[in-house]
């Protein structure tokens, strides 16, 4: 009994002692097949992580002090996979109330306590792009995240230093919202094209006027400053090169369209998503340098959907589009290494191709390719170990490391692992676990009311 | 028809003027009264035994022991009671009336739903409480009988509704009541019903908006007030200047937050912007208490607790997916769960799942009903708001708490000091201290403990009393009742001056009720939207006045073979009911 006491009083000092933010770990993973994505397969090679940091990829290194052993021998070692079109982790998706809603983040909203972040793990995924939805021309600005499951702090998802991504959308979901559901403009493709012009005007007229004022307050002491403004003040950083577009695309013409709306405005970093029309413009994708972020091979959801391929994915690559593959979903998210995979049967890309699609093509396209998607040292600890080389379709993620921190084991996996419970209702998570986390989740109303 | 239409509305009529007129012009004999005798509990932890206390034109002139009964003062009998001082709201409704809810799924008559009114999009920050409050609200009368003497009250509405007030549970009209004014920026997460800002991340972002504004404007005022010459004039914006003194930190914001992710999200803005923050309703607080901490909010908790677990398992509210409020709630104990279940065939594992989840279910259950006292055992001071539990409601949730781990002590605190400082009253409330005002709860047994009765709750130096109910033969914490909402009911509806007596009779079952009331006089009218949630009984009815029609809503608890609860009429206010049941 006394005994019990101590031990529990110990455990209590130690739970007590642990900092709030359970961030960065070490890890020494042995004897594995290493993937590296950048470097080659290394057989037989450890991975070291050392407080969240890769600091060792090799034969026989030697163990950092407090780091976790995990003996991989057999195993298949993997930078953590990369889902750049990820609605998870977020209590709210859509802003759906005006055409432009830049002012507005998903970093504002995201929900750790998703067991859907969980999931992700559970599928070797280890950061994801948490975005607004396509409701508005103009959505909100979006969140790269961690999925350091476990904590309660949303903040503590976020991966720090990431740089602002904003998404945006094209053709039936902004018009099917505001042109039909609001009866106000966008109805048309046309109008969508000015929206955006119409935004970026007012966004350079913002920037002058307040150039103008800079410039005149120091010999007009009675100058006012122009009114604040968040809208335009997150317009005017995307002009300024501060924010990393990320549009919602299927057509062709409008893939165009919207590059030309760019060039006019001096907008470079341009990433397109879905874009299954990819594959006609897919040169001209190359020559702006903007990036595609595709399905493997999902289509004919609507109608302007129709016109597309399985092929999408390597005709891109092999057109030089820096291109991933994304989930866009709480289900397929799990299942990214699969969907990868698809691009051999369709396009016959390498295994390298491939995975680079799930791994370090993501992280370019979210603009932290220097910190994750690939096993180099320096790099964030972030590791997915799998039972087979990941594009087997017997592969099995056994276990996902986050910041040098195991964040799902296959070995310890709970049938319940949600951090949050309703004590008043039985939780149905099996049967609608993929409900939500969807494009356009939060504007049935507007889409069905007519 | 007409006729008996005439006839029913009688007594509603009848009590027109007697409202108007005010239910007692006289002056009271006097204001002065002694308690003696009692157990004062001055503030927790320090204690009079067989003392006295001397009221005297609202406030408390002694408290001590063998004081002397003025010769003017009425005595309250005070042997063998306890005398608390009055219990404050941290932040609650009380005394606003509450607006008329929307329809579902109706949407506001706007033209832009980005770019909405200001009073559309819930951003009403220039609104002060003290212009809604209704001294005769319900709510007044039902937090003050639970020992409730103050309280600080907000309006309702979206993410900024107003300006909240201190205010007292008592008096003629809503002026009396206030204490204090212009005391707290109320914010909430609440989104405009489909109009700008619908989510959470709009409302973030508009706040930050709002308030970088407000500081901007600010700061051209007072440059335009000293020089004007060659400046555009600062345009006037009522909604900005609302927050100037909250730039000033002279007001602090109260955010009212659902759960930790909301605690987080407040906390992020208060730390952005720099302003006092205060947090509302805070559940699982335990999760974020380092955070608290270090941050130095203030923090009330909430009151609301999600039901009971019931001994014998079947308080929850069943096989519901996620279907708070939607769709047919399932009735406790009417063993329809367990059938559907028994119906499926389980296999092992599964019922072992299932067990397992409700385990999860009771855990969850327990971590906020012992919230506030890992708060205490924490060393983290709390109060209490109360906006989202029913007056019914408060004691029984206060005794989950106390059962979790509070200290009736560490209970009195949050519902008396630890709220009286945090408004910056603790001068004039929060103890039972000469030269305090004469707030006062009196009860026959320690507040805390299971059967203790409210006798007098004394505001501003007026007594209310309270008589003790006869104990029930089938109380309604016998967990094995079963709720029968059928059958013949005679009721009684107690209109100040006009009481009117009738008999309300429930047919059918769960889901397919109907009723009539019959009054006295022998008319009968049937009653709409009858339906029974537990133990809570609500219908409708309607009458014409004239060329209006007057809407009945009426809400009542049934325990065993009483009733008792409200009626709405219109907008003329909400009157008790209470009744028994009619032997069959």
């Amino acid at each position: 009994m006394k005994k019990y006491n101590i031990l529990f009083l110990l455990l209590f000092i130690v739970a007590a002692s642990l900092p709030a933010q359970t961030e960065k770990g070490s890890i020494h993973i042995k004897n594995a097949t290493v993937i590296t994505i950048t470097d080659g397969i290394m057989e037989n090679a450890d991975v070291v992580v050392t407080d969240g940091k890769i600091t060792g990829i090799g034969k026989s290194l030697s163990t950092p002090k407090g780091a976790k052993v995990v003996d991989a021998t057999g195993k298949f070692v993997m930078p953590g996979i990369i889902d750049a079109h990820s609605h998870i982790a977020l209590d709210a998706v859509n802003e759906g109330t005006n055409i432009v809603t830049a002012e507005v983040e998903t970093g504002d909203v995201i929900d750790p306590l998703d067991v859907g972040i969980y999931r992700a793990l559970a599928g070797g995924v280890t950061a994801t792009h948490a975005m607004h939805g396509s409701a508005n021309a103009i959505g909100g600005q979006c969140e790269t995240i961690k999925l350091r499951y476990g904590t309660y702090d949303p903040d503590e998802l976020k991966m720090e230093g990431a740089p602002r991504t904003i998404k945006f959308a094209l053709g039936e979901n902004p018009m099917r919202v505001h042109g039909e559901g609001n009866r106000l403009h966008a109805r048309t493709r046309m109008g969508i094209e000015q929206v955006f012009r119409r935004a970026f005007s007012e966004a350079r007229d913002y920037m002058a006027a307040q150039d103008d004022y800079a410039k005149t307050k120091a010999s007009n002491p009675q100058a006012v400053e122009p009114m604040y403004d968040r809208r335009m003040e997150a317009l005017a950083d995307i002009l300024r090169g501060d924010i990393i577009i990320h549009c919602h695309s299927y057509r062709a013409d409008e893939i165009l369209m919207l590059m030309n709306v760019c060039k006019d405005f001096g907008v470079k970093r341009l990433v397109y998503q879905h874009v299954n029309e990819g594959f006609k413009v897919a040169p001209e994708l190359a020559e702006f340098g903007a990036m595609a972020s595709v399905f493997a091979d999902w289509w004919a959801y609507k109608f302007e959907v129709y016109y597309s391929t399985a092929y999408n994915a390597a005709i891109l690559t092999r057109n030089g589009v820096v291109t991933s593959i994304n989930s866009d979903s709480g289900d397929y998210i799990r299942h990214l290494y699969h969907q990868a995979g698809k691009t051999q049967r369709y396009g016959q890309l390498t295994d390298n191709e491939a995975l680079r699609l799930i791994t370090l093509n993501p992280a370019i396209q979210l603009g932290i390719e220097d910190r994750v998607g690939s096993l180099e040292k320096g790099k964030d600890g972030d590791i997915a170990i799998f039972n087979a080389h990941p594009l087997s379709v017997y592969a099995i993620p056994q276990m996902t490391i986050v910041d040098g921190i195991v964040r799902f084991d296959i070995n310890e996996d709970n049938n319940d692992m949600r951090l949050s419970v309703d004590p008043e209702n039985e939780d149905a998570m099996m049967l609608d676990y993929d409900h939500d986390h969807r494009c356009m989740e939060g504007t049935a109303e507007q889409l069905f009311k007519h | 028809m007409r006729k008996h239409s005439v006839r029913w509305l009688l007594p509603f009529l009848l009590l027109f003027p007697v409202l108007s007129w005010g239910q007692d012009d006289r002056p009271p004999v006097t204001r002065a009264y002694f308690i003696n005798n009692a157990y004062v509990v001055q503030e927790p932890g320090k204690v009079i035994d067989l003392g006295a206390v001397i009221i005297r034109n609202g406030l408390i002139e002694a408290v001590g022991k063998d004081l002397k009964a003025p010769l003017d003062a009425k005595t309250l009998e005070g042997d063998s009671l306890y005398v608390y001082a009055g219990f404050i709201e941290g932040l609650s409704h009380t005394g606003v009336p509450k607006p008329k809810q929307p329809e579902r799924g109706s949407r506001p008559q706007v033209k832009d739903p980005g770019n909405p009114p200001n009073d559309v999009a819930g951003i009403q920050p220039e609104r002060s409480v003290t212009e809604m409050l209704k001294a005769d609200d319900k709510s007044v009368a039902d937090m003050r009988k639970l020992g409730f003497t103050a309280a600080h009250v907000v309006p309702y509405g979206g993410m900024l509704p107003g300006q909240g007030a201190i205010v007292l549970l008592d008096g003629d009209n809503g002026k009396e009541m206030v204490l204090r004014t212009n005391t707290s920026l109320y914010s909430t997460f609440q989104g405009g019903r489909r109009v700008y800002p619908a989510t959470t991340m709009a409302i973030m972002s508009k706040y930050r908006e709002l308030y970088r504004q407000a500081e901007q404007v600010k700061g051209n005022m007072s440059k335009y007030s000293t020089n004007a010459r060659g400046m555009n004039r600062p345009e006037y914006d009522e909604v900005l200047e609302a927050f100037f003194p909250v730039i000033d930190k002279k007001m602090p914001v109260f955010f009212e937050v659902d759960d930790i992710k909301e605690v987080h999200r407040a906390m992020g803005l208060a730390k952005e912007l720099g302003f006092n923050l205060a947090l509302a309703e805070v559940s699982r607080g335990q999760l974020v208490m380092e955070k608290l901490k270090s941050t130095g909010a203030s923090v009330l908790l909430t009151m609301d607790l999600p039901k009971a677990k019931k001994e014998d398992g079947k308080g929850e509210r069943g096989q519901g997916r996620r279907g708070k409020g939607k769709g047919e709630k399932a009735k406790p104990n009417s063993g329809k769960a367990e059938k559907k279940e028994g119906d499926k065939k389980m296999s092992p594992e599964k019922k072992k799942m299932m067990a397992k989840a409700a385990a999860r279910r009771d855990a969850s259950r327990k971590e906020l009903e012992e919230q506030a006292a890992m708060f205490a055992k924490n060393g983290i001071p709390f109060g209490f708001s109360t906006l989202n539990v029913k007056p019914t409601e408060v004691r029984a949730h206060l005794g989950r708490m106390i059962k979790a781990g509070l200290t009736a002590d560490q209970a009195l605190a949050a519902l008396t000091t630890a709220p009286a400082k945090m408004l910056g009253i603790d001068q004039m409330a929060g103890t039972v201290e000469e030269g305090k005002i004469a707030n006062l709860v009196v009860t026959d047994k320690p507040y805390f403990e299971e059967g203790a009765n409210v006798r007098y709750v004394i505001v501003d130096g007026k007594p209310h009393e309270y008589e003790v109910k006869k104990k029930k033969k089938k109380g309604p914490s016998d967990p094995s009742a079963v709720v029968k909402a059928a059958g013949e009911w005679a009721v009684t509806i107690k209109v100040p001056g006009q009481t009117t007596e009738g008999t309300l009779t429930i047919t059918g079952e769960a889901g397919s009720y109907e009723g009539t009331f019959t009054s006295d006089d022998g008319e009968s009218r049937s009653l709409s939207d009858v339906a029974l949630d537990g133990n809570n009984l609500t219908f409708g009815s309607k009458f014409e006045a004239g060329p209006q029609t007057i809407s009945l809503d009426f809400d009542l608890t049934i325990a065993g073979d009483d009733i008792e609860g409200s009626v709405k009429v219109g907008n003329f206010g909400s009157f008790e009911v209470e009744g028994s049941r009619t032997p069959e």
